[in-house]
């Protein structure tokens, strides 16, 4: 695939919608079942893009993401700041992937 | 100056996500040169780390590009709320700063008092910044380390998914549930019609929200005051 095209098209895409709204300031009006629609979307491509990626992270071993996605829940229900919930996240999968050669049940 | 300080709280979320995002846009085969220049000309947090994971995937241009579309247009409903709420700005400050909108930073300033565009420009703009600062540190930084934690990568965007969901979820029961009929879509619809199911399952899952889901869930604080700002105006006018 020519990525250079792919970066434009989709900055291009992204842009454009951005740039209206800056141009003709004054509002331009949606219904409001259009809003709740759009507002829906953030939520649903956050479910899509978990679900099964999340299983493929490591294509090896699959209960890997879903310790991570647990981690990361479960800090995330304790109102842990963004940043550090990765990077915790990420710190706990170190030590997993140290220990799992220990035990070859795991793999 | 002042918006530059507001925006610092966005930095510490920002660097750390735009390293994530950097490790699976590597991952994907981009080069570095690539993953900042997608971070600098695109700037859509949960936008890249889609198209990262659909080249992963093998999805085809188009399809990439129609599901960026798709999940990039609230930045519309976004800039709209945002260029009604500041005071008068030329077209040559307007148009560049247009593309600095970002959840975060539309959030902070729908919600506070000031309307000054140059407020807005300082945070949106230092969220920006580090979001590139992030991806620039991100493909250094992959080159160093151990083979074992660039594999923990892997997951920061997932652990950044569930993060950002997991607080609207606890607040909402039928939010969840939506989640779950979502994450349920997308699997089954792979069996059918394979890569063209992460884009129909996010828009028949938003268009199922809107029959389950309470209005006033979906609008949270900064929406709602972003309508109230956005409403007032007109009421002025």
């Amino acid at each position: 695939m020519n990525i250079t095209l792919l970066i434009i098209l989709c900055a291009l895409v992204t842009f454009i919608p951005r740039v209206i709204p800056a141009i003709f300031m004054e509002r331009l009006n949606f219904s409001p079942k259009f809003e709740k629609f759009l507002n829906l979307i953030p939520y649903t491509a956050l479910a899509a893009l978990i679900c099964p990626g999340v299983l493929t992270v490591d294509p090896n071993l699959w209960y890997i993401g879903l310790i991570g996605a647990v981690i990361a829940g479960g800090l995330a229900w304790k109102k842990v700041p963004l940043g550090a919930i990765v990077i915790l996240t990420v710190i706990v999968l170190v030590a997993v992937y140290l220990i799992v050669p220990f035990f070859p049940v795991l793999i | 100056m002042h918006g530059l300080r507001l925006g610092i709280p966005i930095t510490f979320g920002y660097i750390p996500m735009g390293i994530g995002y950097a490790a699976l846009a590597i991952k994907a085969g981009l080069t570095p040169f690539e993953t900042v220049s997608m971070s600098v000309l695109i700037y859509a947090g949960a936008g890249q780390i889609m198209i990262a994971t659909m080249l992963a995937q093998g999805a085809t241009l188009f399809n990439i590009v129609l599901t960026s579309f798709v999940l990039n247009f609230r930045y519309f409903v976004m800039n709209t709320c945002i260029y009604n709420k500041v005071d008068d700005a030329s077209l040559a400050v307007r148009i560049p700063s247009s593309h600095l909108a970002v959840d975060e930073a539309f959030a902070m300033f729908m919600l506070m008092e000031e309307s000054s565009i140059w407020t807005y420009i300082g945070l949106a703009g230092i969220a920006w910044i580090s979001w590139i600062f992030g991806a620039i540190i991100g493909v250094i930084v992959l080159n160093v380390l151990p083979i074992i934690v660039a594999n923990s990568f892997n997951i920061s965007l997932y652990a950044l998914f569930v993060a950002l969901l997991v607080p609207a979820v606890k607040e909402s029961k039928e939010l969840a549930i939506l989640v779950v009929i979502t994450a349920i879509l997308n699997v089954v619809l792979q069996f059918f019609i394979g890569n063209w199911s992460l884009i129909i399952a996010i828009l028949l899952g938003a268009l199922i929200g809107m029959y389950i889901v309470d209005d006033d869930t979906v609008l949270g604080d900064a929406y709602k005051t972003a309508d109230e700002n956005c409403s007032n105006k007109e009421v002025q006018q």
